[in-house]
């Protein structure tokens, strides 16, 4: 999957080609080393995808099982930790439509109207991003920070690339009222 | 002046991909406050790329590792099970169900001799899978621990009746290393299928 390269962090596991050989027949300390050397990453993908640190735990759990079974037909035709990272955001999604977050959403819709008196209230980052419908967040962290197309991101959710546009560009203007980033009239 | 929308804003920042960016990047150079929000924009997307990596409270690799070793355990059994259940069958239909034999055309001391080779090609095969030094699931090791059990109790007859002076003492001896050829062909197919599982 080709993702914009802004974004794409090195995480890496080392001596990478003997680790991956070995995992590759079901070697359990290598599988273990690729486990620590993405499990903080994976993690903190599934949890700014999903409500929950439950959710964000078990999402890492599915992951390195999903890795664990099907690192012998891993190509290495990109990087591991791409590979890694995509089936994490692939289980994340999954899960977020799995909760119904995704019909929830008109429900963080109505909680966060575009009213005036937010202009003042002035969240910070995090929780700014917290108040975001799960959908929206989920766009903003692939895109925003994950570094993902909107085709990618269209197709991971199965949504157009235009869906994932205008869920962009509608959080940002409701993280910049919010943030009180807004210039004063 | 119109200014340009978020949506514009974040076009701008792709021009290789979004259409008519040209148009807002001509607007763009003409107006500050909308430099002003792209400003803010890209300063935002920073603070989200610099938020702190979140870590799990609790490690999640006892679970993986047993979940894995669980998926394992029930396909090895599946395979012995059923290389196991197809050797029996294939026993079954050559021993048990085959038709009348027509007239030999091997003696009874020829199919012994025919025996021993095979029973010992296959004892060759099993030593070279090792498997001694191999840890095996439980179900896998209770078939295997069977086959050798089974194994032992033939050689036992067969020495048995090899010391009788009897008749027919050879049609019952070709009998026996048939039976052990057939146990021996399952024991090692255990053991291979076994190694074959774990990419040995």
């Amino acid at each position: 999957m080709t993702t914009r390269t802004l974004a794409m962090q090195p995480y890496a596991v080392p001596d990478a080609e003997r680790v991956l050989a070995r995992a590759r027949v079901g070697d359990p300390s290598a599988l273990e080393a690729i486990y620590r050397a993405f499990e903080r990453p994976v993690y903190n993908l599934a949890r700014r995808l999903c409500r929950t640190t439950e959710d964000a735990e078990d999402v890492l759990q599915e992951t390195f099982f999903e890795v664990c079974r099907s690192i012998a037909r891993y190509r290495a035709d990109g990087s591991l930790w791409g590979w890694v990272r995509t089936i994490a955001a692939s289980k994340a999604l999954m899960r977020l439509r799995a909760n119904k977050y995704r019909d929830a959403d008109e429900l963080f819709e109505d909680a966060a109207p575009a009213r005036r008196d937010d202009a003042g209230l002035r969240m910070d980052l995090e929780a700014a991003l917290e108040r975001l419908s799960p959908t929206a967040r989920a766009v903003v962290w692939l895109y925003d920070v994950e570094g993902y197309t909107h085709d990618e991101i269209g197709r991971m959710m199965g949504k157009t690339p235009s869906f994932s546009k205008s869920q962009l560009a509608r959080s940002h203007e409701k993280l910049r009222r919010w943030l009180g980033e807004e210039e004063p009239a | 002046m119109t200014h340009l929308t978020m949506e514009q804003l974040l076009a701008v920042r792709e021009p290789d991909t979004a259409p008519g960016s040209a148009a807002a990047r001509a607007h763009l150079a003409a107006c500050d406050e909308c430099r002003a929000e792209l400003a803010r924009l890209e300063q935002r997307v920073a603070r989200l790329r610099a938020l702190p990596t979140l870590v799990p409270g609790r490690d999640r690799w006892p679970a993986v590792r047993a979940q894995v070793q669980a998926e394992r355990r029930w396909h090895r059994a599946r395979w012995a099970g059923a290389a196991v259940g197809a050797l029996a069958a294939a026993w079954i239909a050559a021993v048990v169900l085959r038709p009348p034999a027509p007239a030999p055309v091997v003696t009874p001391g020829d199919e012994i001799a025919a025996a021993r080779a095979r029973s010992a090609a296959l004892e060759a095969t099993l030593q070279e899978l090792q498997p001694e030094v191999r840890v095996l699931d439980g179900r896998t090791a209770r078939i295997a621990a069977e086959l050798e059990e089974r194994i032992a109790g033939v050689d036992r007859t067969l020495q048995a009746v090899e010391l009788q002076r009897v008749e027919p003492r050879d049609a019952r001896l070709a009998e026996l290393w048939r039976e052990r050829v057939g146990l021996m062909d399952a024991l090692v197919d255990v053991h291979v299928t076994r190694a074959g599982r774990v990419g040995l």
